[in-house]
């Protein structure tokens, strides 16, 4: 039997447009819908102010914190908590309530992979206390050790956060702050932070300036 | 005994080799009194006015009153290293003995007059919305991030609450003529550049516009 070109055709053009559209899904490393610039754009958007290697920015009105590194686990909670209020700030709603749970990815997997070295500048005659209390904890006040779940480097875990090169200023400002800006999706919506709570809350002024100043300076 | 006029010659040699001592100790300028200082406020204010408050001539001169101090330095050496470019302000920085920086800092920070030049009261809700919400679709990040939501400022970040109207729009419009002058020295005013360039014009009027009613 003779192939007529009329016989060939259609399977020539599925396996040219298969083929092509493999191509395409081959060509894209992000997920579906997302191009490259929107992703590019968006982790200009970041940076701005986590700035060009998240390292965080204290010079400003508010420490912004440090984000290279971080847990991917961890960064798309949070950026989801402040979507659904669960974790208030005036500044991230605005800036999280746009974006897609693929740009969630996408940036979480952007940051992780950053690693500048961590700004510091917190007072260095607290750092020994604050590694003694993040590597034993304040037994008498029920506090464990910080290492047992944000791990002995500080580098965190899935979905516990990376400590490591936090800014001093935020850390205080996160630990003192706890309640004001954590769970705050009410009975109905307990979250992981509940977990932090009665850490915060038992650590006196002087231990948060401690392990503050301590993690600030691990890299 | 030795006469007077015996000691005279020793005497004369002590004074001259301890007052060049005290000399040697002295920077290249002379020292600061109190009267050099008052009168190099007196300067500034002929154009920025005696309580800082800026002032609306053929060009917008800003305000100073309650500047952070760092900055208030901050923008003095630039203008001192034509990082930052203004004809006016060349002329005054590099005339300044730099041990008055901190004191004309000092003074500058602590005048708190009212808001001289507020802006059109109908873009003020926009400004707001703009201050304290930025303009994400345009990736604009908010401005009270860095300038706090009372736009007071701190250290190397200014105040910008109370600023003259014409002042905040000329300085956004014109971010990059300005400003970071010196390829060799990229200095902190960078920062700025992709939020005033990204802004567009009724964007920069309402913003300045709510500053400017800022107390």
């Amino acid at each position: 039997m003779k192939l007529s070109a009329r016989k060939l055709a259609l399977p020539s053009v599925i396996l040219v447009f298969g083929c092509a559209v493999a191509a395409l899904a081959e060509e894209s490393t992000n997920p579906a819908g997302l191009s490259e610039q929107d992703v590019q754009a968006k982790i200009q958007f970041c940076t701005y102010c986590h700035q060009p290697s998240g390292q965080g920015f204290m010079a400003g009105a508010y420490p912004i914190p440090r984000l290279a590194g971080q847990q991917s686990e961890y960064f798309k909670n949070q950026l989801q908590a402040f979507i659904d209020r669960r974790r208030v700030n005036v500044f991230m709603f605005e800036v999280a309530h746009s974006l897609s749970p693929e740009m969630l990815t996408a940036l979480a997997t952007h940051f992780r992979d950053l690693n500048p070295k961590p700004l510091g500048g917190a007072p260095t005659e607290l750092v020994a206390t604050g590694k003694k209390i993040f590597q034993e904890g304040v037994p008498d006040a029920k506090v464990p050790a910080c290492a047992t779940c944000h791990g002995p480097e500080a580098k965190g875990n899935g979905q516990f956060p990376r400590l490591a090169g936090q800014l001093y200023p935020y850390i205080v400002k996160v630990l003192t702050n706890f309640d004001q800006e954590r769970g705050q999706g009410g009975p109905a919506n307990p979250d992981t932070s509940a977990i932090m709570k009665p850490i915060a809350h038992n650590l006196t002024e002087s231990q948060i300036a401690a392990v503050a100043a301590y993690l600030s300076y691990l890299e | 005994m030795k006469s007077s006029f015996q000691l005279a010659l020793p005497v004369a040699i002590l004074a001259i080799v301890f007052s060049g001592v005290g000399r040697a100790a002295d920077t290249s300028h002379p020292a600061l009194s109190e009267g050099d200082l008052q009168a190099k406020i007196q300067y500034c204010t002929y154009c920025h006015q005696p309580s800082g408050q800026g002032y609306v001539g053929a060009s917008p001169i800003p305000r100073l009153a309650g500047q952070q101090t760092e900055y208030f330095k901050n923008q003095l050496q630039a203008f001192i290293d034509r990082r930052r470019v203004n004809v006016f302000m060349f002329k005054v920085a590099h005339s300044l003995n730099p041990d008055m920086l901190p004191s004309l800092a000092e003074h500058i920070n602590e005048l708190n007059p009212k808001p001289a030049a507020a802006g059109p009261s109908e873009l003020v809700d926009e400004g707001k919305k703009i201050f304290e919400g930025g303009v994400p679709e345009a990736n604009i990040p908010a401005c009270a991030v860095c300038h706090g939501l009372e736009a007071r400022g701190k250290g190397p970040v200014p105040r910008l609450a109370g600023q003259i109207y014409p002042y905040i729009i000329k300085v956004l419009q014109n971010w990059g003529k300005e400003r970071g002058q010196d390829p060799a020295h990229p200095d902190t005013s960078a920062i700025m550049e992709p939020v005033a360039h990204g802004l567009n014009d009724s964007q920069i009027k309402a913003v300045a516009a709510y500053l400017s009613s800022l107390e």
